[in-house]
């Protein structure tokens, strides 16, 4: 029987795979290395800690971008710096549970820096992502599909703090207190832009 | 609209919403991982892994950085000449302990490399000043970002560029 390949145990609320370790020695000194928490080994400056965070976060990040509105060309651009900002940071990763919402702190710090800089530029790269088709039949297919592009357009014509708050908690599945917490605000202020987003959602889509 | 369907969709949208990303794009990640991460106090958890490798840390930190700079040269890093292997070389003796300003300088490659107008101060400059310019980056209205040694960033306008860098040639002549 074939033996699915082992995940590397995982600490509650830690939402990446931990990818397996090469042991170029044979010596077993990556087994050990793999005991420590991949937080502890980033704080310790290992950079095969680094590289490993970068494979489990780049293509998530770079859709964050993505979602946020930013085109591709600024998406892959942003992700490069959020990773910048990483390894400028690592000295204040607390441990594993936090690398998540560390790392999407910087990044949502990241992308609203990009705003401010490219005011002119606050397109709507949401559009550019192609909407695949569901597996609804018929009609109510086509009904749906378009109820699902004028949301998406709803959405990339919010302000950007509005839009920031849709993509936290709905498309990137976050709750409010962990949400609110990559925003930089308080929990109160994100519920009241979540309903103002979508307050404005509705009345676009009505 | 009900709240509900609304809920609901943009649910779906953020599940629908993807997109392949561009191969390579981790690896170019990768390869600008500084030579030294962050300054991080030494504390357990590098003992720790220290002791459990049996070896002293400065022989662990050296043949680490060695075999990075090795691997970084050998398999596409920033040039598979000799030149780029001194080059990274002086570049880790010189920013030895100064994680934070090799950082910057990650950033300052990259940002050079994408062809921004970007220019590097760390050479000239007294790095143990903490609010010296280490790097400035013209943006497209014409404003500065620029990037203290201790990391911190400000936007600027011409102005106030001519006058930090005239207030820092000051303090070096003085």
């Amino acid at each position: 029987m074939d033996e699915k390949p082992k995940l590397a145990e995982q600490k509650p609320g830690l939402t990446y795979p931990i990818t397996e370790q090469r042991d170029f020695g044979g010596s077993g000194a990556s087994a050990r290395q793999g005991q420590y928490p991949l937080s502890a080994r980033l704080r310790a400056g290992d950079r095969a800690a680094a590289a490993e965070l970068v494979d489990a976060y780049y293509e998530p990040i770079y859709l964050f971008m993505r979602r946020l509105g930013h085109d591709r060309h600024a998406s892959e651009d942003l992700t490069q710096e959020v990773f910048f900002g990483a390894w400028h940071h690592i000295g204040q990763l607390k441990d594993d549970k936090a690398l998540n919402g560390w790392l999407y702190r910087i990044a949502a710090n990241v992308s609203r820096l990009y705003w401010r800089r490219h005011k002119h530029n606050e397109v709507v790269g949401i559009e550019q992502i192609d909407l695949p088709a569901g597996s609804e039949a018929g009609p109510e297919k086509a009904g749906h599909q378009e109820q699902l592009e004028l949301v998406r357009a709803a959405v990339a014509k919010l302000p950007v703090k509005l839009r920031e708050t849709i993509v936290l908690h709905y498309m990137q599945q976050l709750t409010i207190a962990e949400a609110a917490e990559i925003a930089g605000i308080r929990q109160g202020t994100f519920k009241s832009r979540l309903n103002r987003a979508l307050r404005s959602l509705k009345e676009s889509v009505a | 609209m009900e709240d509900k369907k609304v809920h609901e969709l943009l649910t779906e949208l953020g599940r629908r919403l993807t997109e392949p990303v561009r191969p390579g794009l981790g690896e170019e990640i990768k390869q600008r991982i500084p030579h030294r991460l962050s300054r991080h106090k030494i504390g357990w958890d590098t003992v720790n892994i220290i002791i459990d490798l049996r070896l002293s840390k400065s022989v662990a930190a050296a043949a680490i950085i060695i075999a990075m700079i090795l691997l970084l040269n050998l398999f596409g890093g920033r040039g598979s000449s000799v030149r780029g292997l001194v080059q990274d070389s002086v570049l880790l003796v010189k920013y030895w302990g100064r994680e934070d300003i090799s950082a910057v300088r990650s950033k300052y490659e990259y940002l050079l490399h994408r062809g921004e107008d970007v220019k590097w101060y760390g050479d000239s400059i007294d790095t143990k000043d903490s609010r010296a310019v280490l790097m400035q980056q013209r943006l497209p209205d014409g404003r500065y970002v620029i990037t203290f040694v201790d990391g911190g960033e400000k936007e600027v306008d011409s102005q106030e560029l001519l006058d930090l860098l005239g207030r820092m040639l000051q303090g070096k002549a003085g």
